[in-house]
């Protein structure tokens, strides 16, 4: 046996699991399992009782409203979201990470909601959502609430959802005309994880009106580079971006360890930002 | 006996309706191996790395070293022994594996040919880079990627 004796429930209702999660002083969540398996494996986590939430109908789907916002289900698969030409058409950059995360089982199985709970500081969509202004819907015994994605990621496996609490979707508004979004990662391998990673949304036309940028593997969290984001606003678009670009740094703590250097990875942090922000002004929807 | 919680799964495997009481704690890779018997589905890292536990459930590849066995319950798995014919017939991608000599110590082997399956099922003519990130989460430690790649294309181009 790999695994500590442990109990396992799988309700019906999402007002049944938020039950199950408050019947037990250690009971967790089950997604996708494809990082909290492993951890259960290693005896890095200890928990009672998991509550499966992989099936919840609340939990999953991919949904668009009539103003162009996406709504998609914590418990929705990787694979759903890169075969879903829905998401591909309106939110091209979530489908294209979906698309690329670790390998064909894993996007089987793994989820959004899984991907952003456990909020490990190499997670690919955690930066990618702050970027695109992402809201989230966290249910609980004291009923909903909406969570801004930059009050969301609170540090390393930290997040505003609280203990005996559910992530249960994410809101993404529409991508406007004149808006274009990047992404950009130093990975080790292809779809492997990365050393270095930002996301950029920008919005305008011959001049950026609005940015937001976001640095990731290089801290706890995804750290919003808002004095980049500052000197963007006014630039025109074809024009150089460096003295935007010299400002990266905010909030970030990248370490050292066998792979890089964390001289190497702020530089590459660097590197990831002029791309993100290339890309997405290259991207810039049409009206 | 050792207190375990139990959990009473019903599921299909390899087209056979099957029910068990399983440990909550049981991974679904030892269920199919030590319970069902089924030791084609290989256990070759336990941590999710290599891919020879892969098998089917619900049409999607999944690395069965990464669920619980309750998680099984209401599925419906396939696994390597299902793939040959009742008669033992190979099917066209064990064939393609046999005449590309995709095969060097076999370890991997079931778990590739699920993955492959499972592309298979989505593409029917994929490339060579959609064949290789498709076993991406299979590892061949004896490398012989160039043959497993080359055996999945011949048994795309013969179906």
């Amino acid at each position: 046996m790999l695994l500590e004796r442990i109990d396992y429930a799988r309700p019906d209702t999402l007002d049944g699991a938020l039950a199950a999660l408050a019947s037990a002083p250690n009971a967790r969540p089950l997604a996708g399992g494809q990082s909290l398996v492993n951890a259960l494996k290693l005896r890095a986590a200890s928990v009672a009782l998991l509550v499966d939430i992989g099936r919840l109908e609340e939990l999953r789907g991919i949904h668009m409203a009539s103003d162009g916002s996406i709504s998609i289900g914590a418990a929705t698969t990787y694979h759903e979201l890169e075969s879903s030409t829905e998401l591909r058409a309106a939110q091209p950059a979530v489908a294209e990470v979906a698309s690329h995360l670790v390998d064909r089982q894993v996007r089987s199985r793994g989820t959004i909601g899984g991907n952003c709970c456990y909020a490990d500081p190499t997670n690919n969509f955690p930066p990618l959502l702050v970027a695109l202004g992402a809201r989230f819907t966290v249910v609980g015994p004291d009923g909903e609430r909406s969570v801004a994605a930059d009050d969301f990621f609170l540090g390393q496996f930290s997040t505003a959802v609280g203990r005996g609490e559910l992530l249960q979707s994410i809101e993404v508004p529409a991508l406007g005309a004149g808006t274009g979004v990047g992404y950009a990662s130093l990975r080790l391998g292809e779809d492997s994880w990365a050393l270095a990673r930002a996301a950029a949304m920008v919005r305008g036309r011959e001049r950026i009106e609005a940015a937001r940028v976001v640095v990731a593997c290089a801290g706890p969290r995804p750290a919003r580079q808002r004095e980049v984001e500052r000197r963007l606003a006014g630039t025109p678009a074809s024009g150089a971006l460096e003295g935007a670009l010299d400002a990266v740094g905010e909030e970030l703590d990248p370490v050292s360890d066998v792979h890089a250097s964390a001289a190497y990875r702020l530089e590459m942090a660097r590197v990831m930002v002029r791309r993100a922000v290339q890309q997405a002004i290259a991207e810039r929807r049409a009206a | 006996v050792n207190g375990d919680p139990v959990h009473v799964i019903e599921l299909m495997v390899n087209d056979e309706r099957v029910g068990r009481r399983v440990e909550a704690r049981q991974l679904a890779v030892h269920f199919l191996r030590d319970e069902l018997g089924l030791r084609g589905t290989h256990i070759g890292c336990d941590t999710g790395s290599c891919g020879a536990c892969t098998v089917l459930v619900d049409g999607q590849p999944t690395k069965s070293c990464m669920m619980l066995a309750p998680q099984l319950d209401g599925c419906e798995v396939e696994t390597i022994e299902r793939v040959a014919g009742p008669d033992g017939e190979l099917d066209p991608l064990q064939r393609a594996f046999t005449a590309e000599h995709a095969v060097q110590c076999g370890y991997c082997t079931p778990g590739m040919v699920m993955s492959a399956r499972a592309l298979l099922a989505e593409k029917r003519t994929p490339s060579d880079h959609e064949i290789r990130r498709a076993i991406k989460g299979n590892i061949c430690r004896c490398t012989g990627y160039v043959n497993i790649v080359r055996a999945i294309r011949a048994a795309a181009e013969d179906a």
